[in-house]
């Protein structure tokens, strides 16, 4: 008794159908999934996208990240140190944690570049911050990040897994996982890739570990196909790829007829219908000529210099915007890493990043959006007070250093015009309030209303956790 | 009427009166989780309190007794509780367990036995420890009866009837024969027979026709390579150290797989192939440089113990901390595989479910420490075995000898021309010079006297350099290309050096193995020596020895893998027969494959579980007969549909009144789809097939071309026909495995997999979509349609359908897609230029990409 009607609607109709019900199962699965304490694992686990209670009443439900690979001087945008001034060019009074010792000098590098309070709150950023300086009132900056690991695989993988090691899965995966997502025509995590390179790392960036494939990151490139394997290839465009879902439909129906009560195979179903949903859903949430001339000159669009960058903040907006949970954008391979060059390097690196992280926040707020959305900026290391690579003024730079960084957060509850934390008179470590890699991804959670300790996923025998046995503290002081 | 019945079933069994609690089966369990740490196991007890016998509880601890009989309101125990004062820490009781702990307190505080009246301190084994299912003796259990006789095809058969006719219940009718031929491919060899095969099956009348099937497909070089990617889940197989984000490359892992594909496919008895993995090694003596080839395989076997990530390698690693997790995660291997016990509970502190200490632990861990000495631990190029042997040392020598040959005929040649330039400079070079420039030209340059010096610059033109000579001059040079390239070819074919990833230990180097308090290293408490766990005292497994003084190593790890496979210890030959069993029916016999312990589910049939651990060690470890029974049973042979009845009664399908569907591993959907459309390599062996990201980030099949900075330029190489090789032989980077594989669910080795997830997401939708691995093999199959099948596009749907689904297709399905070829066909041609006839092939592909990305394909009824 088939029919073979090659319409898209009567297959997205029917499947929808059938959709609604599988959802509703899964979702009664999962309901019971989080919060539980350890307990066997009496039943295959089921797993999936669809929107789920947290622990407590959430003040986050959408975050974007940007992730500055490399390790950002803090010393000459963040953190003014006016003792290193006293000391420029002296021996650091001190001992310093070197990483390339080939390089290495003792000589005090204080920061050519001026400070200047700003706002209401009269945070005091660097001059190579013009546009972040005009959002201090919206930000809490954190100047007191540790990960303790030096090198930037470790480092990278501390604040994004939890732990040092690798094959973990990372917070976004961890997001996905524990709330699902608010549109299941878009992914629960996108992640935005620069056009020139991978961060250090590469995929493990935005990989789900051992958590299942569908919490993994979708990846968004900067130029087309933006997404991989969104698009049909070129000749199944359109009607022949509708006509191949139909067909599909019924072949997948009649199977189905032999196998009454199973899920499974519903699902499976279903998730031909998202993917189909997916692909128009995702090319116009990637439409940015929907945006208007001052939107995009806000966030830079018309400058060379920043365009890029620029795209993949209101991309990432629009994102945010129709649901998906978290957005990471990354930066290019090493982009911070100023071990040379840096009164070049480091000027020309805030040109790529200042002004859209700008427009991102305000124009988030203007749209009412921010109060909902956490937005973090910062790397995975700050960099040393001490000159390295010292063979002149142009070439000197700055060594690693993940005892004292700074990253800003903003939105999502987080407080405004607020400044967390210190590091000492250099720079070196973070001596107050310190914020490690665990106690940043404890405070998250606890933002989007999730518990650190009961988000767990059982393998092995094991109840495994983003935080894992560490002793993640949630950092009160900076919720609002 | 039905509906009633079910309703007042589902009454009596929801509805019985409770039982009264007792100590030993649901009280003490829940005290050992959350008190026992303070209150009983460790050296001091805080507050005086003792939690771990009825009789200590009663008598309390500073602040008097903990519980007063029948009085729950009255008892201290439970006021702490309920005000959260006990446990400290974030994790508190739950109702559920403080009402419990209520009303066994309420019901008279009842115990099942008379406790001891002399109670040591530290951890304690209870008789109801020992009870647990899994850490019995395993039971020779009789055969059950069943009513009816004639579903019964072997002894599993009677086992799961009784149990299902106990519920009123009986078998489902059997698979079709099309299906029951595709399952048993698909499960022993991942691939779906071809029409042939099929053909073959499907007219055979003879009796043991399907017997036949399975004898062949376990004699087919794909066996080992299917049930072998199951072995390397358990064993955390890779090509990658992992351990951090540089996630070095293993070059020599794959002797390891290798050996674990040739074992299975040679039959080799399952204990034997433990011993080897365990303690290879030890069967042999040093110096392993000397190992004959037979024997090397014993050695390679060890790569077992050299699975787990392993940071040794890494750059700005300490040391200490990740041979410390390599030595736990090697643990945690071969618990889990072996044992089927979540040991790593007990590193840190007494396991809080299982009877495991951690003294236990330790004693685990130090039958490994001569092997995987932490206080000594070697880099991996230090630890690798080096071998060549006597003759490849001759031909090596007999190459080189050739290609030497080929060196001097150059070298000669290069002289002649020299020789010849030089002559002819003389020309410009007044004749009573000749002599000494002649001279001072052949004294080497070194041993030029200034004079000899000048005189060669006054005449620089006699200063002649052949290798400059041959450089611009396009015919010398290409001859002499040829020369170097005819001795690198030679050299090219000397034996290399193998190099083997094993585990050996240095002689007389035995390292003391500590108990770490809390787990860390930094602080080692009392010396432990190798044993078994406590929990296995009175099972008869021998003893362990420090140091075994009738062979060259240590002997422990030999002691421990023998004791495995004795028929005493409870737990290997279930966990192992259980495990093959989930890959037959997708769902082990008891629940969780690497848990046997008190948080595992239990079997739901135990008597079978073992009746099937006895009978596999009966029939000698041997793996093939398992296969064989199973697969032969009625059991299996069932239909995968579920009946109304079935479903109400069994819904999910613990009483196996019917075959479970099961979805491919990724594997077998990519081995499946090469050798449907005849892509597939197949050569076995060797090492892997190179993984790479793409300028998407996306992992696929090939050789990294990125430039030093990371940058992707674009370049491809020529594979050769690798990239069509069997899933298996691709390699398994940790931090980047191939896109096909993780959408698709292959195992996360950290450190191993027991049990993949088999998930369903649009990830895997659009994979199957539009990607470029979907069209590229939807297009070879349609390829393969026109070429075999050219009569009719009627002719080519039904050899698709062959194919794919193993099943000719209704006339219903051929007008559906006949239907559908033409309308695509109708698009293709209106849309395309003209003359372009590829809008047949395209529509074709389209109809192949339907059937390969259909349930009907992925999923194995």
């Amino acid at each position: 008794m088939m029919n073979y009607i090659p319409s898209r609607r009567k297959f997205l109709a029917e499947s929808s159908m059938g959709l609604g019900s599988v959802a509703a199962m899964w979702l009664m699965h999962n309901e019971g999934l989080l919060g539980a304490p350890i307990k066997p694992e009496l039943d295959q686990e089921k797993f999936d996208l669809s929107a789920k209670k947290p622990h407590h009443a959430p003040k986050a439900n959408a975050m974007i990240s940007l992730f500055m690979q490399g390790g950002p001087s803090h010393h000459d945008l963040f953190d003014p140190k006016p003792e290193m001034d006293r000391f420029n060019g002296k021996a650091f009074p001190g001992t310093i944690k070197y990483d390339s010792t080939d390089q290495a000098s003792n000589k005090v590098f204080a920061s050519p570049w001026k400070f200047k309070k700003h706002g209401k709150s009269g945070i005091e950023l660097s001059e190579l911050l013009p546009f972040t300086s005009q959002i201090v009132d919206e930000i809490t900056v954190v100047r007191s990040m540790h990960t303790g690991v030096n090198n930037h695989g470790q480092s990278i993988e501390a604040l994004n897994t939890g732990k040092v090691s690798a094959g973990r899965p990372v917070l976004g995966s961890w997001l996905g996982y524990g709330l699902g997502t608010e549109n299941q025509n878009l992914p629960a995590y996108v992640v935005l890739t620069d056009p020139a390179s991978l961060p250090v790392l590469g995929v493990s960036n935005f990989s789900n570990g051992w958590l299942p494939s569908m919490f993994q990151g979708t990846v968004v490139r900067s130029k087309e196909p933006r997404i991989l394997n969104l698009d049909p290839p070129f000749h199944l465009k359109g009607k022949p790829q509708e006509r191949l879902l139909s067909f599909l439909d019924v072949l997948n129906q009649e199977h189905k007829q032999l196998h009454p009560w199973e899920l499974e195979l519903e699902a499976r179903i279903a998730s031909y219908e998202l993917a189909a949903k997916m692909q128009s859903a995702g090319k116009e949430a990637l439409d940015l000529s929907q945006e208007t001339a001052a939107t995009k000159k806000l966030y830079g669009m018309d400058n060379p210099l920043c365009a890029d960058y620029a795209s993949r903040c209101l991309i990432a907006r629009r994102l945010i915007e129709r649901g998906v949970r978290f957005v990471q954008i990354l930066s290019r391979n090493q982009m911070w890493d100023n071990h040379g060059a840096l009164i070049s390097g480091l000027p020309a690196n805030c040109r790529q990043v200042d002004q859209p992280s700008m427009a991102l926040v305000m124009d988030l707020k203007q749209r009412g959006l921010l109060g909902s959305t956490l937005v973090t900026w910062g790397g995975e290391m700050g960099r040393l007070p001490v000159i390295q690579n010292d063979t002149g003024p142009t070439k000197i730079g700055r060594d690693h250093n993940t005892y004292g960084f700074t990253w800003w957060l903003a939105g999502g509850g987080i407080k405004t015009g607020y400044i967390h934390g210190a590091t000492d008179d250099f720079g070196h470590h973070a001596v107050k309030d310190v914020v490690n890699h665990y106690d940043l991804l404890a405070t998250i959670l606890h933002l989007f209303g999730l518990d650190h300790k009961k988000l767990t996923y059982h393998r092995n025998g094991q109840a495994l956790a983003l935080t894992d046995n560490q002793p993640g503290q949630i950092v009160k002081n900076i919720i609002a | 009427m039905h509906s009633i019945f079910c309703y007042l079933l589902l009454f009596i069994i929801g509805f019985q009166s409770p039982n009264v609690p007792v100590f030993e089966q649901e009280v003490r369990s829940i005290l050992k989780t959350h008190c026992f740490e303070c209150h009983g196991e460790e050296e001091k007890l805080k507050g005086g309190l003792d939690l771990r016998f009825k009789s200590l509880i009663l008598r309390g601890g500073d602040t008097g007794p903990s519980i007063v009989e029948g009085k729950p309101e009255k008892s201290l125990l439970i006021d702490r509780v309920i005000a959260q004062e006990m446990p400290p820490g974030k994790r508190k009781l739950q109702k559920h367990e403080i009402e419990l702990l209520k009303s066994w307190i309420s019901t008279g505080a009842k115990t099942l036995s008379i406790e001891p009246k002399v109670i040591p301190r530290g951890f304690i084994i209870t008789e109801t420890d020992k009870n647990h299912w899994a850490f019995k003796k395993i039971k020779d259990t009789p055969i059950p009866t069943v009513e009816n006789l004639s579903l019964i095809k072997n002894p599993i058969d009677a086992f799961v009837l009784n149990k299902l006719e106990a519920k009123g219940l009986t078998f489902s009718k059997n698979a079709e024969k099309n299906l029951l031929l595709r399952r048993a491919f698909i499960d022993l060899i991942g691939m779906p027979p071809t029409p042939l095969e099929l053909q073959n099956f499907l007219n055979d009348s003879t009796p043991d026709a399907y017997e036949k099937q399975i004898t062949t497909l376990l004699n087919s070089q794909h066996y080992g390579e299917r049930w072998g990617r199951h072995w390397l889940d358990v064993a955390g197989y890779a090509d990658s150290e992992g351990y951090d984000g540089s996630d070095i490359l293993r070059a020599s892992a794959y002797h390891y797989r290798d050996y674990v594909i040739k074992s299975l496919n040679a039959g080799k008895p399952f204990n034997d192939f433990i011993i080897e993995q365990l303690a290879g090694d030890e069967l042999l003596k040093p110096p392993y440089q000397t190992t004959s080839p037979k024997d090397l395989e014993k050695l390679i076997a060890t790569g077992f113990l050299r699975m787990a990530a392993d940071g040794s390698s890494a750059k700005d690693v300490d040391i200490k901390l990740s041979s410390n997790q390599t030595i736990a995660d090697t643990i945690q291997i071969v618990s889990t595989s072996l044992m089927g016990l979540t040991t790593q509970c007990a590193q840190c502190h007494n396991h809080r479910y299982d009877p495991i200490s951690q003294a236990d632990y330790f004693r685990l861990r130090a039958i490994f420490e001569p092997a995987l000495n932490w206080k000594e631990w070697k880099t991996i190029a230090g630890r690798e075995l080096k071998i060549q042997y006597p003759e490849d040392k001759i031909k090596s020598a007999d190459l080189e000898h050739k290609a030497l040959e080929i060196d001097k005929k150059k070298n000669e040649r290069l002289s002649a021309i020299q020789k010849e330039e030089f002559e002819k400079s003389l020309a410009k070079v007044p004749s009573e010079k000749h002599a000494t420039i002649q001279k001072a030209f052949e004294t080497p340059i070194a041993k030029r006297t200034a004079e000899q010096k000048k005189l060669l610059s006054d005449y620089p033109n006699s200063n002649v350099n052949a290798a400059l000579i041959i450089q611009r001059d396009a015919k010398l040079s290409a001859e002499f290309k040829a020369y170097t390239d005819e001795a690198d070819k030679i050299r090219a074919l000397k034996p290399a050096i193998a190099s083997y990833r094993v585990l050996t230990e240095v002689p007389d180097k035995v390292p003391v193995t500590n108990r770490f308090e809390r787990g860390d290293f930094e602080q080692p408490k009392e010396v432990i020596k190798p044993g078994h766990f406590d929990l296995f005292a009175n099972h008869n497994l021998g003893i362990i020895p420090e140091d075994d003084p009738s062979i060259p190593t240590t002997g422990r790890r030999l002691a421990f893998a023998k004791s495995l496979v004795s028929e005493n210890h409870p737990l290997t030959s279930r966990v192992l027969v259980n495990r093959f069993w989930m890959h037959h029916f997708g769902q082990g016999i008891a629940g969780n494959p690497a848990d046997f312990g008190k948080l595992g589910e239990a079997p739901t049939h135990p008597e079978l579980l073992d009746w099937l651990a006895l009978n596999f060690i009966k029939s000698g470890w041997n793996l093939k007969e398992f296969h064989k029974l199973v697969m032969t049973s009625n059991t299996y042979k069932q239909s995968s549909t579920r009946t109304e009845t079935l479903q109400k009664a069994d819904p999910d399908n613990k009483l196996l009144g019917r075959m479970n569907i099961r979805r491919m591993e990724a594997e077998s959907i990519r081995d499946s789809i090469l050798k449907i459309n005849s892509k597939l390599n197949e050569k076995p062996y060797g090492p892997p097939v190179p993984v790479t990201p793409d300028d998407y980030g996306q992992i696929i099949i090939g050789t990294d071309t990125r430039d030093g900075a990371g940058r992707f330029t674009g370049k491809k190489v020529d594979l050769k026909g690798e990239e069509f090789r069997k899933s298996i032989y691709i390699q398994v980077r940790r931090s980047t495995p191939l896109a096909v594989f993780e959408s698709f669910d292959a195992p996360i080795l950290n450190p191993n997999c027991e049990h993949r997830n088999f998930s369903a997401s649009s990830t895997q939708s659009l994979l199957m979509l539009n990607s470029q691995f979907i069209q590229e093999h939807a297009e070879h199959l349609a390829l393969k349609l026109q070429k075999e099948a050219p009569k009719s596009i009627e002719e080519q749907i039904k050899l698709a359908w062959i194919l794919v689904y193993s099943k000719a297709p209704s006339k219903e399905e051929i007008d559906v897609s006949m239907s559908f070829i033409k309308e695509q066909t109708d698009h293709f041609s209106k849309n395309m230029k003209k003359n372009d006839s590829k809008s047949d092939l395209q529509s074709l592909s389209a109809l192949c990409q339907g059937l390969l990305i259909s349930n009907r394909f992925l999923y194995v009824d």
